[in-house]
């Protein structure tokens, strides 16, 4: 049994316009995704703005109510407001400016957590908030500051101390590394790595960087307009990629190799509130032929663990000689 | 007041500067408002005991006495006496007390209905929210002042509540707003969220997590507030509806004095001048507060402070660059004194290549291309350095010709597309004002406006001019701006992360065409940007800044292949790539440097690997490694720098 | 789309109008208690009051008369003044235009002086002029309107004799009167303009337009004011109230026979029909007037008009 156990979660929002309640639509922001975790594993999402790989984190700590499916972790599915759930899943946030809250001292913060669940005596609080502080890298002195005084990767340090005071062992990383600066990402991600092999947390690990994210992951899953287009072990779906939509992601991202890249994504994504009939991918896609635009390819295991949706997933697209293709460079 | 509680409204989550009187001392006027606000609250809560009468003590025998520096005043009434021969210093201090007492009230009834629906409606959000706004709108759609003159003229037996009644339910709804929206913004917040997540429940996390960065915007509204509500209860003491006679108040005084204005000036005038007072003092604490809650610094202006020795013919020799970058060093004076945003920064440019300035948060890459086009943020100013382009000096050429160059020798393009546009006028007007400003002819505008935005892969042009750009997507707005900077034909574009804002589809979509046109046209392109396998892939040659010092200069090949730069290599290594394997990467250790503390030496020095003695005392000088390759490293410096 | 924006709002003004005339009229009967007594002096024999409340129609349920007040405040019958029998529809409406004229001045001086002055300080913060325009706004704000207009008539009537002290007699007597207004209304236009010029020239969009090469009268006169002007127009539309406020106070003072005066008067003589009537038509032009400032802002910023639509 995986710790984490998703089955065609979905999370529509409605879109409404103003004035007498007319209702214009549905956005479908995650729609019937399915997934597994294992304990100590990591699982990379990856996906363009929009893609609802946000959405699909947080409808997993139920920070949203799912619209239908089901989250399950160590095989129950919980309340939303259940403490056992609480104690077992958490989440780091994006913005280190706007993740802690702007009036409380940082030991506090890192307390807050120990004292609703009771996890330790009040007499021993602080010297876990201590803890915890060195666990993440943080000097215990810091206890005593506010967060505005903080540097941005000391607060998102803080943000995982917070985190890990439960004893989690599943953790939503939601573009935990995105908005600090390169110099600082690093340190994070490393941080990341080296709290799984101590305590052997679980990651799902967000971000829209494919280089952040294969570095992360163990298994990386890609998601297009609220589905996973493909799944499967990192170093396969990076070098060998099944969805011309992976393909294209991967030829976008910047490398360190000299000389412009091919670009094989054209135009930009759909809106969601109407998505495209068919494979939602196709109006996009470089190989879609006319069944496409009619039927929505199932996520189908090509090869032994790596999924993709794609009626052509096996064809070879002229991809593997291209020179550019990060895929074949390592 | 409603523009400081705009303000509030909108002011960024529980500022990061506390409030301290530090702050507030630093501010003279907010000090005169201060002690003014403490006079007001000394006289009223000690009337009785300052008062030299009793303020309803008639004396007909001695009506309409002159103050005392009249010549026939006397000390006896410091401030002469009315038509009833009463004490008019008295009265104003009784009035003093019995405004304060209603404004107050009126003030507390208010702020605590308003309080609690604001929170509440901001909190738990649906139809509570939904109908307490709507009322919200009713009241604001409605002049309840002149409902209130008509009340109070109306209810039989007047007294003080009626007044505290009528003058303080319709400021509900100031409160009501302000803390709804602030309530608003804050439960969307992360921490929020994060609080839910470890399991706080609503209740906590409404009062431990969402009112502390909420409830400090109250007393700003609270204090401004009474001041309004003095205004409001003398005019209605004036008006003869506030507190029946024989009752002292300000409005009651002036309305009996201006009986006998002609003869006796004083007796209107200095009770306007008591309420003048206290109103501003309020106002002036107030708002000295309020601008502590403000995070923003007022930047705005179209100031270009050109150095001195302006005017001189700026020419130097023929030169083969387009772009010649010296020595630039650019300011940002605050009160806690200058922040150099970059220091001795020189490269330079040729026709047609594309160079990538590549550096983190404080390196200074878009002060320095800032510069360059002459648009570096108020109160920011170029302290040093010349900037050639084309053989002229633009920091030094008058505003006149600046805005010559801008656009026709030097374009730019913008991280944030969507606010680079102007969000009332349509993209259409925008791209056709654009190109008239370069003398495109008038019949010729429209159809030069449907081919540059065919260039730049907009496939429907006629129906993007008729949109606004919060209708079209990132990627779109910024091809809008790439075709305005374009439609001049510059000979430098400035882009500053065009693309980060962007999606990684769009971005190499919209670099590569933007790479393409450059190329086309033979544009010199400045490309800024913090992520370096970008620069590595579309530039020629690459800049790489840290704390607004130039580290290395080089073609893109030999720099990304072998950096001689402790800080590049680092850079580098610390890179996530999707292309590498998953071997451990070499992190930088520490933090960005604080650009407000200045330090001598390298600044790359604290956290460097090949940190050695030296390279904390003396700042390194750009150095050749080899041809067109330079590195601002101790590592590479050929002469040892002896004692200093 | 306008059409469509347009008939929305139509339909929310009528239901904020419907309202405001069911707030005035349990605002002033909780108030007043039995209007009747209110026209008879104290201690009048009660079969007097009897006949007052048939004449007047409060002797039927406060639900009929609510029913009453409505359908005829609809039809534009506002009842008769206890006073004289006249009409109190013909007497409002003839106030009504004195009162207006007098806003609309002061609102277009208003409206001019601070986009002038607050566009003026904006272009350079912290410098003598922006100072100047700040003391300005801090020291009218705390001036209240009925001693500002006394000190006026003192100076300029009693002492130096250039305009009348009183009545509505040509334009010089519409002197005093609106310049005491615009001082009231002014400095928080002033300051708002200010605040919104700074926040408007430190946008991206500015700096990308002079990053164009646009002359910088075209940038600040085209891409600036348009969009700075919007919280103008917002906070004349939430000031209107305190504008007419104002406006009872200047019409007692320089007795100018608009509807504040008329409201005034009809409490001096306790003319329930009149105070009524009166709150009422002004309660209802307000929010007309309230419905054309949304009118203008969302002809002014395309994100409203194609957003709420």
């Amino acid at each position: 049994m995986s710790l984490l156990e998703v089955r065609e979660l979905s999370k529509t929002f409605e879109v409404r316009g103003r004035g007498f309640g007319r209702g214009v639509g549905q956005l479908r922001a995650v729609d019937g995704v399915s997934f597994d975790i294992d304990a100590g594993e990591t699982l990379g999402l990856v996906g363009e703005s929009g893609c609802g790989k946000s959405t699909l984190g947080r409808a997993v700590v139920r920070l949203l109510e799912p619209s239908g499916g089901v989250v399950r972790i160590g095989g129950v599915a919980h309340e939303s407001d259940d403490p056992r759930l609480r104690r077992l899943a958490q989440i780091v946030f994006q913005d280190p400016y706007t993740s802690l809250p702007p009036k409380m001292r940082i030991g506090r913060v890192i307390a807050e957590p120990l004292r609703i669940h009771g996890i330790v005596a009040e007499g021993e609080v602080s010297d876990r908030v201590e803890r915890l502080m060195l666990d993440v890298g943080l000097k215990a002195d810091l206890a005593g500051a506010y967060p505005h005084e903080l540097s941005g990767g000391q607060r998102q340090r803080v943000g995982i101390a917070r985190a890990l005071a439960v004893e989690p062992e599943l953790i939503v990383a939601d573009e935990a590394v995105s908005a600090l600066d390169v110099s600082v990402q690093a340190q994070i991600l490393n941080l990341l790595r080296d709290l799984q092999s101590r305590y052997g947390i679980a990651y799902l690990f967000i971000s829209h960087d494919l280089g952040v994210v294969r570095y992360m992951s163990h298994r990386i899953a890609v998601m297009y307009l609220g589905r996973i287009v493909e799944l499967g072990p990192s170093a396969e779906v990076v070098k060998d990629p099944l969805h011309p939509y992976t393909r294209g992601l991967l030829a976008s991202v910047p490398t360190l190799h000299t000389g412009r890249p091919t670009v094989r994504i054209q135009a930009e994504p759909p809106n969601p509130v109407d998505p495209p009939t068919g494979c939602s991918f196709h109006p996009r896609c470089p190989i879609a032929r006319d069944v496409c635009a009619q039927d929505s390819p199932p996520l189908t295991e090509w090869k032994s663990g790596h999924w993709a949706a794609c009626h052509f997933a096996l064809d070879d697209h002229g991809v593997q000689s291209n020179q550019n293709d990060p895929g074949d460079q390592s | 007041m409603t523009d400081v509680l705009g303000q509030l409204e909108s002011a960024p989550a529980g500022s990061p500067r506390p409030v301290g009187w530090r702050m507030l001392a630093a501010s003279p006027l907010t000090m005169v408002g201060l002690l003014g606000v403490i006079g007001i609250l000394v006289a009223a809560l000690f009337a009785p005991a300052l008062a030299p009468a009793d303020p309803g003590a008639q004396d007909l025998t001695n009506i309409l006495a002159p103050p005392f520096w009249d010549e026939d005043g006397s000390s006896a009434a410091l401030l002469g006496t009315d038509g009833l021969g009463r004490d008019v210093l008295s009265r104003l201090l009784y009035g003093a007390r019995n405004s304060l007492v209603i404004s107050v009230a009126a003030m507390l009834l208010g702020a605590s209905v308003g309080l609690a629906t604001g929170l509440f409606a901001g909190f738990f959000g649906g139809r509570v929210d939904s109908v307490i706004m709507r009322l919200g709108d009713v009241q604001l759609a409605f002049p309840f002042i002149l409902l209130a003159i008509a009340v109070l003229g109306v209810v039989p037996n007047r007294s003080a509540w009626h007044l505290i009644i009528v003058l303080g339910i319709p400021g509900w709804i100031i409160y009501a707003r302000v803390v709804r929206s602030r309530v608003l913004a804050e439960k969307e917040k992360d921490y929020v969220a994060a609080a839910r997540a470890i399991g706080a429940s609503k209740w906590r996390r409404l009062f431990r997590y969402v009112v502390p960065s909420v409830w400090q915007v109250v007393p700003v509204i609270a204090l401004l507030d009474v001041g309004f509500l003095i205004i409001m209860e003398s005019t209605l003491s004036f008006l003869g509806l506030g507190l029946p006679p024989p009752a002292a108040t300000w409005g009651g005084i002036l309305a009996e004095g201006r009986r006998n204005m002609v003869v006796s000036t004083w007796l209107p005038i200095l009770p306007g001048l008591a309420i003048v007072a206290t109103v501003l003092s309020i106002n002036l604490l107030g708002d000295g507060i309020a601008s502590v809650f403000d995070t923003n610094v007022v930047r705005g202006g179209f100031r270009r402070i050109i150095p001195k020795g302006a005017g001189q013919p700026a020419l130097q020799p023929a030169d083969q660059a387009l772009l010649d970058v010296r020595d630039l060093g650019v300011t940002f004076p605050t009160r806690a004194g200058s922040i150099r945003a970059i220091t001795g920064v020189s490269f330079d440019m040729a026709h047609g290549e594309t160079l990538g300035v590549v550096g983190e948060s404080g390196s200074g890459k878009s002060v320095t291309g800032s510069a360059i086009i002459q648009l570096i943020d108020p109160p920011g100013r170029i302290s040093s350095g010349e900037i050639w382009v084309e053989g002229e000096d633009v920091t030094r050429v008058n505003d006149r010709r600046m805005r010559q160059l801008r656009g026709r020798s030097i374009g730019m393009i913008f991280q944030n597309p969507a606010a680079s546009l102007n969000p009332v006028l349509s993209v259409g007007y925008q791209l056709r004002e654009g190109l008239r400003s370069v003398g495109v002819p008038r019949r010729e505008v429209v159809s030069t406006v449907r081919r540059i935005l065919t260039t730049v892969g907009i496939p429907d042009p006629d129906r993007v001019v008729r949109q606004y750009p919060f209708q079209l997507s990132g990627g779109m707005n910024q091809r809008v701006m790439i075709a305005m900077a374009l439609a001049a034909r510059p000979q430098l574009l400035i882009a500053d992360e065009p693309t980060t804002a962007l999606d990684t589809t769009t971005q190499a979509q919209i670099l590569t065409e933007l790479v393409e046109l450059t190329d086309q046209q033979d544009i010199s392109l400045l490309l800024i940007t913090h992520d370096i396998a970008l620069v590595s892939e579309y530039a020629d040659r690459v800049l790489v800044l840290y704390a607004g010092k130039v580290c290395e200069i080089g073609p893109v090949e030999s720099v990304i292949s072998s950096p001689a730069h402790p800080y590049t290599k680092a850079l580098l290594e610390s890179v996530p790539r999707v292309d590498a394997t998953g071997d451990r990467l070499e992190p930088i250790p520490g933090e960005l440097p604080d650009p407000s503390i200045v330090r001598t030496g390298c600044p790359f020095a604290p956290r460097c690997r090949d940190v050695m003695e030296l390279c904390h005392s003396v700042d390194p000088m750009l150095t050749a490694i080899e041809q067109g390759h330079h590195a601002a490293c101790h590592l590479w410096s050929e002469v040892e720098v002896v004692g200093s | 789309m306008r059409g469509k924006y347009l008939l929305i709002r139509l339909t929310q003004m009528v239901l904020v109008v419907l309202a405001v005339m069911t707030i005035v009229f349990v605002v002033l009967r909780v108030a007043t208690g039995d209007p009747a007594r209110l026209a008879n002096p104290p201690g009048t024999p009660e079969d007097i009051i009897a006949q007052t409340r048939e004449r007047i129609g409060t002797d039927v349920s406060l639900g009929m008369q609510y029913v009453n007040y409505v359908w005829d405040a609809v039809r534009g019958n506002l009842g008769t003044s206890f006073r004289g029998s006249q009409s109190v529809s013909s007497a409002v409406f003839s106030a009504l235009p004195n009162t207006l004229s007098l806003a609309g001045i002061t609102i277009v001086i208003s409206a001019t002086i601070a986009v002038v002055f607050g566009a003026l300080a904006a272009r350079r913060p912290g410098r003598l002029l922006d100072r100047a325009v700040l003391v300005y706004a801090a020291i009218a704000q705390a001036t209240p309107a009925f001693w500002l207009a006394v000190v006026l008539v003192l100076v300029f009537s009693v002492r130096l004799r250039w305009f009348p002290a009183i009545d509505m007699t040509g334009w010089r007597s519409f002197v005093l009167p609106v310049t005491t207004l615009v001082l009231s209304l002014s400095p928080i236009l002033v300051r708002t303009s200010r605040q919104s010029f700074i926040e408007t020239l430190s946008e991206d969009y500015i700096k990308a337009a002079r990053s164009r090469g646009l002359p910088s009268w075209r940038v600040f006169a085209v891409h600036g004011v348009k969009a700075a002007s919007l919280p103008l127009i917002t906070i004349i539309g939430l000031q209107l109230g305190y504008l007419l406020a104002g406006a009872v106070v200047v019409e007692a003072i320089f007795n100018w026979p608009g509807i504040g005066k008329l409201i005034l008067d009809s409490l001096a003589s306790r003319d329930f029909p009149m105070i009524q009537g009166g709150v009422l038509v002004a309660a209802v032009v307000f929010v007309v007037i309230n419905f054309f400032v949304d009118m203008l802002y969302a002809v002014l910023d395309p994100r409203v008009r194609v957003a709420r639509a």
